[in-house]
């Protein structure tokens, strides 16, 4: 490494992973400055990618030993800036630990490293008809490593659950830099003790580096019916989405876009969704074929009932995958309206809909800013993108103010401030909403059940003065971004 | 104060208080905390026999009073429940709206919402509706300081925070009192269809399961009787569990040249009266819990030498959401305390290549001590001990009852 600046502790880590796996050079450094939340950077001291478990070990204890923070990362796609660096930290890359190790069909389970990409499990099995349940939009480049760190849902966890349902073991580096099997190690369905498994999944690279994750295999269903709705307004296809879930039908999924979110999916995709209505919906049924085509008449019925102005069965598999792919480019498409956005995970009772969507409006009106809308309304999982122009001065903080004041609404009712992209950095000081002083006390007690000395991905999760004081930085489009890969929510 | 004579893997404590509210729950344990008196949660008293015999004990407190409903949504198919409630009562509740808390426990008049959670307890629904792991969405607890805390929240999806609730499940209230629950609820099916697959060798039962699994089928429940009789529900719609039978009864088990009928309403219920009875009875119960692959006669054939009946067994298959697995429950007839355990372990644990273990649900009083309950400990059991050491540093809570004496 010729570049200047270059952290005193490159050699050693260079020692253990060699030094082309090592990034030290402030130009190579910025690609790692944030994740998908792009509002803050912060570059790290270095970037080490660690090809194994045993690697993976040695800098957790070189890290330790040199006293520097360590931050793991995946593809770097969060949405909650779980993944951002801090100041004099080592970040921990998973990328280059991308083998599907075992394929276990008759025990159902898949053994996975964590840079291995959501999508390529499912891809790896669908030739034999089965696949990875949980489906972030992300799915074609956020690993599960990631996925693990931030239990990460995905339009389809409404019936199938989130990925700390599909996971049953875990190889886990503890920041002491032990390595420890957690959970069932070949598919037996319980373990002996507490579910370390269970608080690992979630626990936002706050427990360790998760360096073999053992995924549950599901087969896929005989039958999946797609329908598409649209209607005059987003209370119309919230009425649509309590009247199917209180008749007792659980679909695989059920997805809302507002006016805008159509606008702007029509504009980046090939979708031919009409222009001209409030909201759609697009709702997954899967299952057995004749039940499938049974529930899916009567949810047609409900959304009719509703509303609905049209009513859309997609002809063919291309069809329906096209739809799809619509909604899971939702928050890349938002380029195509706005020069920024800024996204938010609340989560409310999913009765109270139409009622929350109209408070997030009032709240945008306020602040002369478009919020659209683009969801998971199954099970009340909002994703408010708050629209703005990072070149006008005073806009970004007013996007996030907004945002802050949508959580606090998802509080009002009841909800959460996250349904699946995490706390992270992003809305840590809202965690304190939420739970009490004594709950956060709690969660510590299980953090520093792993972590006594808090170095691992500190300044996450929980609300620090210091953190809360913190303002974002200019807003510049991140690298995978750009590129067009990124699909995001 | 009651004078209701209890016995927790036989210790019988000093004294049994039954708090009113869970403030009064609060202050019980702070005050037994403070004196640094040993206590344990007692629901139902349906599983006082599971685990090691506690350490110490000075008071059992009892949640039989805190049996409030908090908070029900039908529409958003969440309720909010005491820990004393038991599954009877929610049943009662949920019914008139046509939902479920899918954990097909025994004994529901008794069986708490707290002792099924702390004791991870499920049926044969599991595979369609997985554990209390699957269905919890947030809870509250008293923690051994007796200060309360709260983990998740009361909508279906939320990742916020570090997960209380997947830790309450399963942790035999060693790390506090579990106060109110918080679940997913899930509606009755309007139909159930039950059918019976009656056969001779073991390997056509294997290839029928795996034909199931082939065809995606999507059964409610999978359970085996005695080793000759395999049980499968599907519930959903009229025409979808009508389907799903006649594919069974007449295509999959005439392949396999294994018997098949529907059963009855009747027939079915005695099955499960069948099943509730072996989980209720016998002063030896235990399961082998093991990976699907595994041959599903792994307990039966375990140890030659001892008398040994495998009355239900779950050979869940890899279809719906929980799916993957086999669990066989297993009962002995009543044996002599030297009955040899030692053997069954280690058998166990050569055939499924100590991927499988053996919890004993009930030891008799006999073989108390002679036996772990629990067996060996898992690679990760220094952070379980770091945890119960983070949440209980004084040793007060239900202590040395868990695995490896936590």
């Amino acid at each position: 490494m010729t570049a200047i600046a270059v952290s005193p502790a490159f050699d050693h880590f260079a020692a253990i992973v060699g030094a082309k796996n090592v990034v030290g050079s402030p130009a190579e450094l910025r690609t790692y400055e944030c994740d998908g939340l792009l509002g803050y950077r912060v570059r790290p001291e270095l970037v080490v990618l660690p090809g194994t478990t045993e690697e993976v070990a040695a800098c957790v204890v070189l890290a330790r030993e040199l006293g520097m923070p360590v931050v793991p990362r995946g593809a770097g796609t969060g949405l909650s800036g779980g993944a951002l660096p801090s100041e004099g930290c080592v970040v921990i890359g998973l990328a280059r630990m991308k083998k599907i190790l075992e394929v276990d069909l008759a025990n159902r389970v898949a053994r996975v490293q964590p840079g291995v990409i959501n999508l390529d499990i499912t891809r790896a099995l669908q030739a034999d008809g089965w696949y990875y349940a949980p489906d972030p939009s992300s799915q074609s480049v956020c690993t599960i490593g990631g996925n693990v760190a931030e239990n990460s849902g995905g339009a389809h966890c409404l019936k199938y659950g989130f990925t700390v349902n599909h996971v049953l073991g875990l190889t886990l580096v503890t920041p002491d830099g032990a390595v420890v099997a957690l959970g069932s190690q070949a598919g037996e369905p319980d373990v002996l003790g507490y579910d370390l498994t269970g608080v690992v999944v979630g626990s936002e690279g706050m427990t360790g580096i998760v360096t073999e994750v053992l995924v549950r295999i599901l087969r896929s269903p005989q039958r999946t019916q797609t329908l598409f709705a649209t209607f005059p307004s987003t209370d119309e296809a919230g009425d649509a989405v309590s009247r199917i879930i209180g008749a007792g039908i659980v679909p695989a999924a059920i997805e809302m876009c507002d006016a805008l979110a159509i606008e702007a999916i029509v504009a980046a995709t090939d979708v031919d969704w009409p222009l001209d209505v409030g909201a759609l919906l697009l709702m997954d049924a899967d299952g057995v074929e004749e039940e499938v085509d049974e529930v899916a008449a009567r949810a047609r019925t409900h959304v009719e009932a509703a509303g609905a102005l049209e009513i859309r069965a997609p002809k063919d598999d291309a069809e329906r995958l096209l739809a799809w792919k619509g909604r899971k480019a939702a928050f890349a498409a938002m380029g195509r309206i706005s020069p920024n956005y800024y996204v938010q995970d609340g989560v409310i009772p999913r009765k109270e809909i139409g009622k929350v969507l109209r408070e997030i409006a009032a709240l945008g009106a306020r602040a002369g800013l478009r919020v659209a809308n683009v969801f998971h309304a199954g099970d009340g999982n909002l994703h408010p993108l708050v629209l703005y122009d990072g070149r006008i001065p005073g806009q970004e903080h007013a996007a996030e103010e907004v945002g802050g004041e949508i959580l606090r609404v998802c509080l009002r009712y009841g909800g959460s401030v996250t349904g699946e992209h995490g706390v992270g950095h992003d809305k840590a000081c809202y965690l304190g909403e939420q739970f009490s002083p004594d709950d956060l006390a709690t969660m510590q007690m299980i953090r520093t059940t792993f972590d006594p000395e808090r170095r691992f991905n500190p300044e996450k999760m929980f609300p620090t003065p210091r953190l809360c004081g913190d303002k974002p930085g200019a807003y510049v489009p991140h690298a995978t971004e750009t590129a067009g890969e990124a699909a995001r929510g | 104060m009651t004078a209701t004579a209890v016995s927790i893997a036989g210790v019988t404590p000093r004294e049994i208080v039954t708090p009113r509210s869970i403030d009064e729950l609060a202050a019980i344990v702070r005050e037994l905390h403070d004196a640094r008196k040993a206590f344990a949660f007692v629901g139902g008293g349906t599983a006082l026999d599971l685990g090691n015999s506690p350490r110490a004990l000075d008071v059992a407190v009892r949640t039989s009073a805190l049996d409030a409903i908090v908070d029900y949504a039908p529409e958003d198919q969440t309720i909010t429940v005491e820990a004393g409630a038991t599954l009877a009562d929610l049943d009662r509740v949920l019914a008139r709206h046509g939902q479920m808390l899918p954990l097909d426990v025994a004994d529901r008049e008794r069986s708490t919402i707290g002792g099924v959670v702390a004791t991870n307890r499920y049926g044969r629904r599991r595979q369609r509706y997985g554990t209390a792991k699957d269905l919890i969405v947030g809870v509250s607890i008293v923690r051994p300081d007796g200060v309360r805390a709260r983990g998740g929240g009361k909508v279906v999806k939320n990742v916020a925070g570090f997960d209380l609730p997947k830790l309450a499940v399963g942790a035999l209230g060693t790390l506090g009192a579990i106060a109110t629950v918080t679940f997913r609820l899930y509606p009755i099916p309007e139909a159930a269809r039950a059918v019976v697959l009656r056969f001779g060798r073991e390997a056509a039962l294997g290839a029928a399961l795996h034909e199931m699994i082939v065809r995606r089928l999507e059964p409610e429940s999978v359970a085996l009787y005695d080793y000759r009789a395999l049980v499968v529900t599907f519930a959903g719609t009229q025409r979808g569990t009508d389907a799903q039978a006649r594919t069974l009864v007449d295509e999959i088990a005439p392949a396999h040249g294994v018997e098949a009928a529907p059963l009855s309403e009747l027939e079915r219920e005695s099955y499960e009266q069948r099943e509730r009875a072996v989980r209720r009875d016998g002063s030896w119960r235990f399961r082998v819990i093991a990976p699907p692959a595994e041959p599903v006669a792994t307990a039966a054939n375990a140890v030659p030498a001892t008398p040994l009946a495998v009355p239900v067994a779950y050979p869940l298959l890899g279809i719906a959401l929980h799916a993957h697995s086999e669990e066989t429950l297993a009962a002995p007839p009543d044996a002599a305390p030297d009955w040899p355990v030692h053997d069954l372990r280690e058998t166990v644990a050569d055939r499924t290549h100590n991927r499988g273990h053996v919890v004993f649900d009930a030891i008799p009083a006999a073989a108390r001590g002679l036996v772990d309950p629990w067996g060996p400990t898992p690679p990760s059991f220094a952070l379980m001990r770091t945890l119960k050491q983070n949440f209980d540093p004084h040793g007060l809570c239900n202590p040395g009852r868990f695995i490896g004496g936590l």
